[in-house]
């Protein structure tokens, strides 16, 4: 048993390859000249990767072997005629806030997670709305209930625009998905995609809802973690409420005084149920605490969080954004992540310790593994 | 026939043709038609509401002509337009 990294970078994709001790790596560079907002791999064993070009717009692309790519001839993409978020189309044009665009339609400007269930492939996409395959990328339908639901046109974009990030599903349930949107929030349905209610109970919304990522385990789906611009939550009915969990964690004063655990990326090791978080000091710097590059680990459901920096740098100056970390779910698992100055990381002990396996890449947006 | 210039970045997904040939009388009725041919290239061509992505430019007869020229812009068989995007950083 090997593994494959697939980390989405402004500029193309890293390939990095490993046999199961995770201790040697080759590169191989594609997709070049693309950038790579996410990547998953299907039931049938099809990797897909979502990229996402400033001029010739977002598309996908397939491989059976993470070699030979080829581009979908389909991709998510709006109906004519849907109405745009000007808030949206004023971040992701980076200008006009004179109001020019009220009247613009929704487009599917970039792809930010994909997510595979036993027979379907999800995509969360900017402007936020949710797709749907369900013949490995010929066709991609609009989740209609989702991208229309009541109270759309009230959502507000965060920095990187309206996008919708995060995609989890219940296996046992395939009624049940949670989807976030930043900045508008959490939301679930119990009833196949009809309909959908935020889940934010609990957690500091004083400046609004700004959820930016979220785990799981499938065996165990109704217990959420929440990496939010406010916080670290734990939810154990399904998001209906959450409760802080920060015991450990460094914080910082965000731009209103409120003082929390701030970052973007959490994952879990679903064999241990190790937590995995990157915080950063706050919304103001988005930098590591102190230039100490850490990754911080929870072995007790999020109770409690140790920090973890072996084999991490002290003088470091990026982040880790949100799809940018990932677990293989071996055993031992090994943990990933990169950051947006183009380093990845690894740890082959379940994120005890870490080594560098790339460095020099462009600004990395997604990381995802891959068991081979 | 008009042939089409296309750009490194693209031919990913033309197989790694560098031209390709497509008919039309005007720039848009030939991006049209190549993205009739080569659907996963249309992606990249049009937007939603079958815009042309605003900042694609084609080169026609040594001057550059912008999306929304496109519709207007007469061709002759023959001739050649390049495919390119509009300048963007320093």
């Amino acid at each position: 048993m090997g593994v494959a990294l697939v980390v989405g970078t402004k500029k193309g994709a890293a390939v990095l390859k490993s046999d199961g001790n995770r201790k040697d790596w080759s590169t191989d560079f594609v997709l070049r000249g693309w950038p790579v907002t996410a990547s998953v791999r299907d039931s049938t064993g099809r990797y897909y990767a979502a990229v996402a070009n400033d001029v010739y717009g977002p598309a996908i692309f397939v491989s059976d072997d993470l070699k030979e790519w080829k581009q979908l001839e389909a991709a998510p993409r709006y109906k004519p005629g849907e109405k745009g978020s000007p808030g949206h189309i004023r971040i992701v044009g980076a200008s006009d806030f004179m109001g020019r665009y009220k009247d613009e339609p929704r487009l599917v400007d970039q792809i930010w997670a994909l997510h595979a269930t036993k027979d379907a492939v999800y995509a969360g996409v900017s402007e936020a709305g949710l797709f749907v395959t369900r013949d490995r990328g010929q066709s991609w339908e609009p989740v209609d209930g989702f991208n229309n639901q009541p109270g759309r046109d009230q959502w507000e974009p965060g920095f990187g625009g309206l996008c919708a990030h995060t995609i989890l599903s219940d296996p046992g349930n395939p009624n049940r998905m949670w989807v976030g949107v930043s900045s508008s929030g959490f939301f679930r349905t119990d009833d196949g995609g009809k309909t959908w209610s935020e889940k934010s109970a609990g957690v500091n919304t004083d400046l609004g809802i700004c959820v930016h990522h979220v785990t799981h385990d499938p065996a165990k789906p109704d217990v959420l973690f929440r990496q939010d611009h406010r916080g670290v939550y734990r939810s154990d009915d399904a998001g209906d409420t959450w409760v802080v969990t920060e015991t450990g964690l460094p914080c910082g004063e965000l731009s209103d005084g409120h003082k929390c655990s701030f970052g973007f990326a959490i994952a879990m090791d679903r064999k241990t149920h190790s937590l995995f978080i990157a915080p950063l000091d706050s919304d103001n710097f988005r930098l590591p605490h102190d230039g100490q590059l850490a990754i911080y680990k929870s072995t007790d459901d999020a109770k409690n969080w140790q920090q973890r920096k072996d084999g991490l740098p002290s003088q470091c100056f990026s982040g880790v954004l949100r799809g940018a970390m990932s677990v293989d779910q071996l055993d031992p698992g090994g943990v990933y992540f990169g950051t947006s100055s183009g380093q990845v990381f690894a740890s082959n002990n379940v994120g005890e310790s870490w080594a560098e396996v790339a460095s020099g890449l462009p600004r990395i947006m997604s990381v995802e593994a891959y068991a081979t | 026939m008009i042939r089409v210039q296309v750009p490194p970045v693209l031919r990913a997904v033309t197989g790694g043709a560098r031209t390709l040939e497509a008919d039309g009388t005007t720039v848009r009725e030939v991006f049209e038609d190549i993205a009739k041919k080569h659907p996963a290239l249309g992606l990249h061509l049009f937007d939603e509401r079958s815009g042309i992505r605003r900042n694609i430019i084609c080169v026609h007869r040594d001057t550059v002509v912008r999306p929304d020229e496109m519709a207007e812009r007469k061709v002759d068989q023959g001739e050649e337009l390049v495919l390119a995007n509009a300048f963007a950083g320093g």
